[in-house]
């Protein structure tokens, strides 16, 4: 958390070059972790690799199919099975004079990095809109003095050099590739390549189902175009711009009913929609192929997305549900996981939907957010991804207040996890109350420093 | 406490911009805090200091909280003929140690013919005195596999014998184990008593039917120190190493595959015995700090206690420091609250927290002693190891009241020990659980007196309160500071002031990070080096390390004058902040660092100010309070404390002698891998250095 802050004071400076050197930094940081003879163990932190993105579970599960066995036998892989076809064989091979899993490691160092430009290039568009907007908000004279920040380099930066997301690079865990493909859909949107954006989310929705509902935001993306101001402010300024009574008008349009509708390009839409079809029947043959002799797509659907929805695995990570699920009779198990499967569903998209229609990039970052806590799995490389992701919006979050205070509840948070995990498991003095009270802590924090961002309202 | 006051702050800031809703009444206090910190930060801190002294006082009484033991419920069933058994051993080991001199590993076979003489299975496991290995990143994992030394040679090694006895009613899963650190080549009449009265012990289990946990003998091998064998009989109980070990041809003793197992361990008990005790009474002194301040349950103190004190008739007591008890100033606080509890006691009669001067007195040496030995995070004793394997384990010392030679005595003595060990083993074997009813996190202030944690955190959350409040309030006065001195330029980043700030405590910590695993880089250093020329080369890396941040980070700067570095309220602020996080995170880790690092480091953090405005402006309040940070920055410095710790204890040391002193401790810190090494390297120095910077802030 202390390097990006660093690192966006660096940036503030204008200096091109010196993303490059930040970016080639972080990589070497990277591989010097990997390499380092120092053996931290990184890959058994609760933290950093859960059940569902644990490659050593997908080790096992290579294995497994290896040995003509269906990966999935045993509860031990939960992934995709295509993933397991693409970084099994890696697994396996060594370096000479190494151990294994760091040509694994490699992928993912460059993942991480392909994710780093791909938000760099998002953050480019989204900058070039925000100056394009305000200038006939009349927004920008009065703050061109200051200038608007790179918010590409920014949270690319803050993506390279997030501890969070180093820690899941390192780590041997599989979210730098579901990061990956979360980043590539809203690429895809953001600069309008429908293929592309189809893509993105029919991997990422194949790698963790919590990615499916990201449909709507990029919907928005396609349909409304990049974020913008409501398009009532617009109307107001025009207005307003006569009037000359700027701070009046604030209050009175809060009430204002949107008289023009935001055009919506429905052709792009159903591209979109068309691509997704195509993409989605794609991915199944090849996943039906892939699994032809051990159950086939049901099998698959059972064993991933089951696994994640009926959320069997208890063992604890940094998420609410484990605990949860551990104390709950069993009788009333279903009834609860629907409960808490729908509450991520309906307390985030439709409320978070129409408050920010014209914003579908804060939708992504705020849906991410919301699931990030709420997911039955969550790991330190959801939070890297919606960290980054709010750094993107550098610009219109530059007044927002107590950030220091944020930013030591994720410093004080993610310190404690590990010694409370300590406590319980080494020390045996703690129980799973610490570290389950650590984890809602976390969670509560979350829940708090979401809220004012997306209450925020910035011009 | 952290997060009730954290909340205030972020609360209040958000209602700062909203007026016309009137905050809850919780955001109101917070408010209040804020706006009036200095006062409210010396009261805390007063008050937290109180609280430490007051802690003899708010002492409860040990109660049996786990009702499976039942201790001293069951006659005990030892004979004399069992202890005739444990007086043969002791002789045959004298007789057998004047005949062999010393030589070879004839007493540990000794004692396993009668191991197995009893019945028990016996095994002898071969051990290497490992030298101190700094691993600096093993400190939260668990217990390390001693990794086996290639060169190991047969010049030292020693020789542990365990004997097991199954259990009739058990299934071999579960196990409770005795140790009894014995020097087979130079230890003395008092130390084979130890084995006696266990041999006694042994002797009487082989024969019981109400056994349902097998009961491991280990005789350590102490020859190199008490901890070492029984750390590396553990490490091979736990987590067998399959590689042939070069040990196993130093002699005709084979110990290949004879290494016996007994199930998971209840608990274990260690038992010493030295010295005459200087009483009337037989003396037992109980041992209970592990590393890092971990503590056994309370429940196994307390049955050992409850045995010696209401069946043997033992004197039991549990170390204290003993110049504390002549120390006058403790004194007149016992006799000050002496009076206020008889005080209190004659306006209501209910009230009762008043005790004698002469308890309190006693009740502050022990707490000391255990603050002292929970905060250097070293075992005191060889029940150090087990806590590793979440084992609860004592060590037991008990020093008899007669010389060794006297006979008719030490019957009486075996007799007396083993049935406290007989009773201590039955209550445990009562159990079906692991220990768990007590509790883990508390201080005795003596063997029938504890403070759990829910009392001693009070004392550390009153300290460490006034640090957010003066966090956020500094912040609050920082930001408006800076936004009038860049007027034109503040309209952006209104809330990111404090980025600059964050980098220079960042830095300041990544260098805390860099020094504190530097001496691991100097024990790598080829040839063979005194602790002074270390602790030189440590000294000297670290402080040019310490220039070329200065140098490269600008806004760290020591002497700089530029005038517009970062606003020094601010970076106040970040340091505040910065070291709360670290003494809340180190009092879960181990109070005890947390709170003596706390008492030096609360003072310090709430007193820096810059000192030239004060010197510009010669105002005698100033002048004092710049002083005073002075004189808590100077004691605050890791090395001078230890100097000054050093000289309170008697022992004078100046110049260059005292690197090597201190570079021999923190061997001594990291050989047992305590956090507070850690501690002191990555919160108390890049705080203390961010002290001084503020002192000699520019501004």
């Amino acid at each position: 958390m202390k390097e990006e802050k660093k690192d966006d004071g660096v940036m503030a400076e204008e200096k091109p070059y010196m993303f490059w050197i930040w970016t080639l930094a972080s990589t070497i940081f990277r591989l010097f972790l990997i390499f380092s003879p120092e053996n931290i163990n990184l890959s058994s932190r609760p933290e950093v690799s859960t059940p569902h993105t644990s490659l050593r579970r997908l080790a096992e599960g290579y294995w497994l199919k290896q040995s003509s066995l269906s990966p999935y036998a045993g509860s031990m892989y939960h992934g995709s099975p295509l993933l397991l076809s693409i970084l099994g064989p890696l697994t396996v091979q060594r370096i000479e004079g190494q151990s294994s899993h760091h040509l694994c490691s490699l992928v993912f160092v460059i993942a991480d990095l392909l994710s780093a430009l791909l938000l760099r290039a998002i953050g480019q568009k989204l900058q070039k809109s925000y100056r394009m907007n305000l200038r006939p908000l009349g927004v920008l004279r009065s703050s061109q003095d200051r200038g608007i920040l790179p918010c590409g380099d920014i949270a690319a930066l803050v993506y390279l050099w997030n501890p969070f997301t180093i820690l899941s690079c390192v780590g041997l865990s599989t979210s730098p590739i579901e990061n990956l493909a979360v980043i590539v859909s809203l690429y895809g949107a953001v600069t309008r390549r429908v293929p592309l954006a189809a893509f993105g989310l029919i991997m990422a929705t194949h790698l963790s189902l919590y990615s499916a509902p990201l449909v709507f935001p990029l919907i928005f993306l396609l349909g409304y175009g990049l974020d913008a101001p409501p398009i009532k402010k617009f109307l107001q300024t025009r207005h307003g711009g006569v009037e000359t009574g700027s701070t009046s008008d604030v209050s009175k349009q809060e009430k204002l009913t949107p008289t023009t509708q935001l055009p919506f390009s429905w052709r792009t839409v159903l591209h979109f929609v068309f691509w997704v079809l195509v993409w989605s029947s794609y991915v199944l043959v090849l996943c039906s192929l892939s699994l032809k002799q051990y159950g086939g797509l049901e099998e698959m659907f059972k064993r991933t997305y089951g696994f994640i929805l009926r959320i069997e695995d208890l063992s604890p990570n940094i998420g609410v549900f484990w605990y949860f699920f551990a104390e709950a009779f069993e009788f009333s198990r279903n009834y609860l996981l629907i409960i808490f499967n729908l509450y991520i569903l309906l307390t985030s998209i439709p409320s978070l939907m129409f408050r920010l229609k014209h914003r579908p990039c804060f939708l992504a970052f705020a849906y991410l957010a919301f699931t990030s806590i709420l997911k039955s799995y969550p790991s330190v490389g959801d939070a890297a991804l919606y960290l980054s992701l709010w750094a993107l919006f550098v610009n219109e979050l530059t007044d927002m207040e107590y950030s220091f205070f944020i930013f030591c509840g994720y410093i004080g948070f993610s310190l404690l996890s590990p010694v409370m995990h300590n406590f319980w498991i080494w020390r045996g003095t703690g129980n799973a109350n610490f570290y389950f009270g650590n984890a809602m802590g976390y969670a509560c924090f979350q829940v708090k420093s979401l809220k004012p961002w997306i209450y925020f309202r910035p011009h | 406490m952290a997060t009730v006051n954290r909340d205030n702050v972020e609360e209040v800031k958000t209602d700062d911009g909203s007026p016309k809703i009137k905050p809850r009444p919780i955001v109101r206090l917070g408010i209040f805090l804020i706006a009036h910190s200095p006062i409210f930060s010396v009261v805390f801190s007063a008050a937290g200091v109180l609280a430490l002294l007051l802690l003899p006082l708010l002492a409860k009484n040990t109660y049996i909280s786990e009702n499976a033991l039942m201790p001293g419920s069951a006659r005990s069933m030892l004979s004399n003929q069992d202890v005739s058994d444990g007086s043969k051993l002791v002789n045959d080991i004298k007789n057998c140690r004047l005949n062999h001199e010393g030589q070879g590993v004839e007493v540990q076979k000794l004692i396993g013919k009668y191991m197995s003489d009893m019945g028990a299975e016996v095994s002898y496991q071969k051990f290497h005195p490992e030298g101190n290995q700094f691993h600096p990143l093993h400190f939260f994992s668990g217990p390390d596999s001693y990794t086996l030394l290639e060169n190991v040679s047969c010049a030292s090694y020693g020789v542990n014998v365990a004997g097991i006895i199954r259990a009739p009613r058990g299934d071999g899963k579960e196990s409770i184990v005795l140790v009894t650190p014995y020097d087979f080549i130079n230890g003395g009449d008092y130390e084979s008593l130890s084995l006696g009265i266990v041999s006694s012990l042994f002797s009487l289990l082989s024969r019981v039917t109400w056994l349902s946990k097998d009961i491991i003998w280990l005789v350590a091998d102490s020859r190199y120190g008490d901890y070492r064998p029984v750390a590396a009989w553990l490490n091979e109980y736990h987590s067998p190493s399959f590689k042939v070990s070069e040990l196993l041809k130093c002699d005709e003793l084979n110990t290949a595959d004879n290494f016996r197992r007994a199930g998971t361990m209840a608990a274990a008990l260690v038992l010493k015995v030295d010295g005459r005790s200087e009483r009337f009474e037989d003396t037992l002194s109980i041992y209970a700090e592990a590393s890092n301040g971990q503590m056994p349950n309370l429940d196994l103190i307390n049955v050992v206690n409850y045995l010696a004190v209401h069946r043997q008739g033992f004197y039991v007591k549990v170390e204290k420091v003993v110049s504390l008890l002549s120390s006058s100033w403790l004194k007149i606080f016992g006799e000050i609250f002496e009076a206020v509890g008889k005080l209190a006691h004659t306006l209501n009669p209910d009230w009762n927290f008043g005790i004698p001067a002469a308890d309190y007195l006693e009740g502050s040496a022990t707490l000391a002693s255990s603050l002292y030995s929970q905060a250097l995070g070293i075992p005191t004793g060889p029940h150090g190891a087990f806590r590793d394997y979440q084992v609860d384990a004592i060590t037991l010392k008990v020093s008899p009241r007669f010389p060794p030679d006297s006979k008719t005595r030490q019957h009486d003595f075996f007799l007396r020990g083993a049935r406290l060990l007989e009773g201590t083993i039955r209550s445990v074997n009562n159990l079906l659980e692991k220990f768990h009813q007590s509790f883990f996190l508390y201080m005795l202030t003596s063997p029938s007196k504890f403070i759990s944690v829910g009392v001693y955190m009070i004392a550390f959350a009153l300290l460490v309160a006034p640090l957010p409040m003066v966090a956020a309030s500094l912040y609050i006065d920082g930001c408006k500071a800076l936004t009038n001195s860049t007027h034109n330029s503040a309209g952006n980043f209104k809330s990111w002031k404090w980025l600059d700030a964050a980098k220079q405590v960042f830095a300041l910590h990544l260098l805390g990070f860099i020094v504190t695993l530097l001496p691991y880089f100097i024990c790598q250093v080829p040839g063979q080096h005194s602790p002074r020329n270390r602790s030189i080369m440590w000294g000297t890396t670290s402080s040019s390390l310490l220039l070329i941040t200065f140098v490269t980070i600008p806004g760290c700067s020591l002497f700089s004058s530029r005038p517009h570095g970062t606003n020094w309220a601010v970076l106040k602020s970040v340091t505040i902040a910065a070291a709360f996080i670290g003494l809340c995170l180190m009092s879960i880790i181990n109070f005890a660092t947390a709170e003596i690092g706390a008492l030096l480091l609360v003072p310090t953090c709430l007193m820096a100010q810059p000192i030239k405005p004060a010197l510009r402006s010669r105002r005698v309040k100033s002048l004092l309070g710049a002083f005073c940070s002075l004189v808590l920055v100077t004691i605050g410095f890791p090395v001078i404390f230890f100097a000054i710790s050093k000289g309170l204890l008697g022992e004078g040391l100046g110049g260059l002698s005292l690197g090597g002193e201190f570079w021999i401790w923190l061997e001594s810190l990291w050989a047992w891998k305590s956090a507070t090494y850690l501690y002191i390297g990555m919160v108390h120095l890049p705080c203390w250095l961010l002290c001084l910077c503020i002192l000699f802030h520019p501004s």
